[in-house]
């Protein structure tokens, strides 16, 4: 897992990349594509789509490295935020494909890694407070959780959380807010 | 029955952006929003860090090794018969000129490329790389020269490889699936190597790059150590 020293260079390499360094481009790149890519496929599910948003994150990250801010985010969680956009937007494609291939309609979409995610949340992780995070996650109850954490890691739509867990998609929209809206009053510590 | 307060839909909306659960049209209005209203791109900011730890903790998985050549290909921003080209040659000589017969040499072939950069991709007969890191002094210049069918690569910077190890050049981009050796480059002099495969067309959107590998290179066909040291092929004489 990546350490402190390790961030630190990144943040120096991307202040490079802004200034046009494609040799600490590919460094940057050597660093931290197997992460991005798993972050990709985790939403994705299928390579070649997962290739496309990674390919396009790595577009991004050459072109906006100039507005990486080290006090906002860790570089790799900067990263992985744009991979994250890429992905959800194109999971569009990936339900048009998941519908070709005629999933049946009873076969769960929540995916088992997504599951756990949370429970793997752990200190060694760089980016924001994971054992916080972890708490406030933990705080949920275990329907609300699932939805979060099935939606953020896994690219679930409302209409996919709402077939896999039997309630109407309105119903989803309205725990997600509640439940999004409380874990950001734990989160912040207001609690 | 709950009122909602305007200060909660766009916190909301901007929370529901990072999970990724808006709908097509909701994402767009995000989108918009994000470009017109600071604040509320500071909202999705404050959501993405407080997330992201939950996105890390997705398994590693190796992309396929001709993933970085296309995307180098793609942030190619150093066009044969672009101005901005000669602006760019034109820092690097001014950087790092020193008194060295090897600077010398390069300012001279660099020289060139900035004469002679707007010839068509198919006329060229040479092209030059300088290849370095960090963008200080460069480790080594190469020049292919088409005519002879040949790479010559000189050491003009960079320390020799620790024992046991050696540097290796790769051809990267340029339509290439995978990074191409043109093998070992010896610490101490110039080596000339066989021509890049490739279309000649392609050779602008190639870039070279040094590896440090085991001693006589890598033993897989494919780059295993870090690449140090790299450099876009720019059009010579």
């Amino acid at each position: 897992m990546a350490t402190q020293t390790e961030q630190h260079d990144l943040s120096e390499l991307l202040s490079r990349v802004a200034n046009r360094d494609r040799t600490a481009f590919v460094v940057v790149y050597q660093r931290s594509a197997a992460k991005l890519f798993g972050v990709a496929l985790r939403i994705l599910r299928q390579r070649e789509l997962a290739e496309e948003a990674v390919q396009e994150s790595y577009l991004r990250i050459w072109r906006n490295a100039g507005r990486y801010d080290r006090a906002q985010a860790s570089p790799i969680a900067w990263m992985a935020a744009i991979t994250r956009n890429q992905a959800i937007d194109l999971t569009r494609r990936r339900a048009e494909r998941i519908a070709k291939a005629s999933v049946g309609i009873d076969e769960p979409v929540f995916d088992r890694a997504a599951a756990e995610a949370f429970s793997q949340l752990s200190d060694n992780q760089i980016g924001g407070d994971p054992d916080r995070l972890r708490h406030c996650l933990e705080g949920l109850p275990p329907d609300r959780r699932t939805m979060v954490v099935q939606a953020y890691c896994a690219g679930l739509s409302r209409e996919e959380l709402a077939r896999d867990m039997a309630k109407p998609v309105n119903t989803v929209k309205t725990q997600l807010r509640r439940t999004l809206a409380s874990l950001k009053r734990c989160l912040d510590g207001e609690t | 029955m709950e009122r909602h307060e305007p200060n909660e839909d766009r916190d909301g909306l901007a929370a529901e952006y990072v999970l990724g659960t808006l709908d097509a049209e909701e994402r767009a209005e995000a989108e918009r929003l994000i470009a017109a209203d600071p604040q509320f791109a500071a909202e999705v900011s404050t959501w993405e860090s407080r997330l992201a730890p939950l996105a890390l903790t997705a398994e590693s998985a190796e992309p396929p090794a001709e993933m970085l050549g296309r995307i180098l290909e793609r942030i190619d921003d150093v066009r044969p018969s672009d101005s901005s080209t000669v602006v760019r040659l034109n820092r690097r000589v001014r950087i790092w000129q020193t008194t060295t017969a090897a600077a010398a040499a390069l300012a001279a072939a660099l020289a060139l490329a900035i004469v002679f950069a707007d010839r068509p991709p198919e006329l060229q007969e040479r092209y030059v790389a300088a290849l370095q890191a960090d963008g200080e002094t460069p480790a080594f210049v190469a020049i292919v020269d088409l005519a002879q069918g040949t790479i010559s690569v000189r050491q003009v910077g960079a320390e020799a490889p620790e024992p046991g190890r050696s540097y290796e050049l790769w051809a990267v981009g340029g339509g290439r699936e995978q990074p191409q050796s043109l093998g070992v480059v010896d610490a101490a002099a110039r080596v000339p190597i066989m021509l890049l495969n490739g279309e000649r067309g392609s050779l602008g959107q190639t870039m070279l790059a040094v590896s440090l590998e085991p001693e006589g290179g890598s033993p897989t066909g494919q780059p295993t150590g870090p690449v140090l040291f790299t450099g876009q092929l720019v059009p010579a004489e």
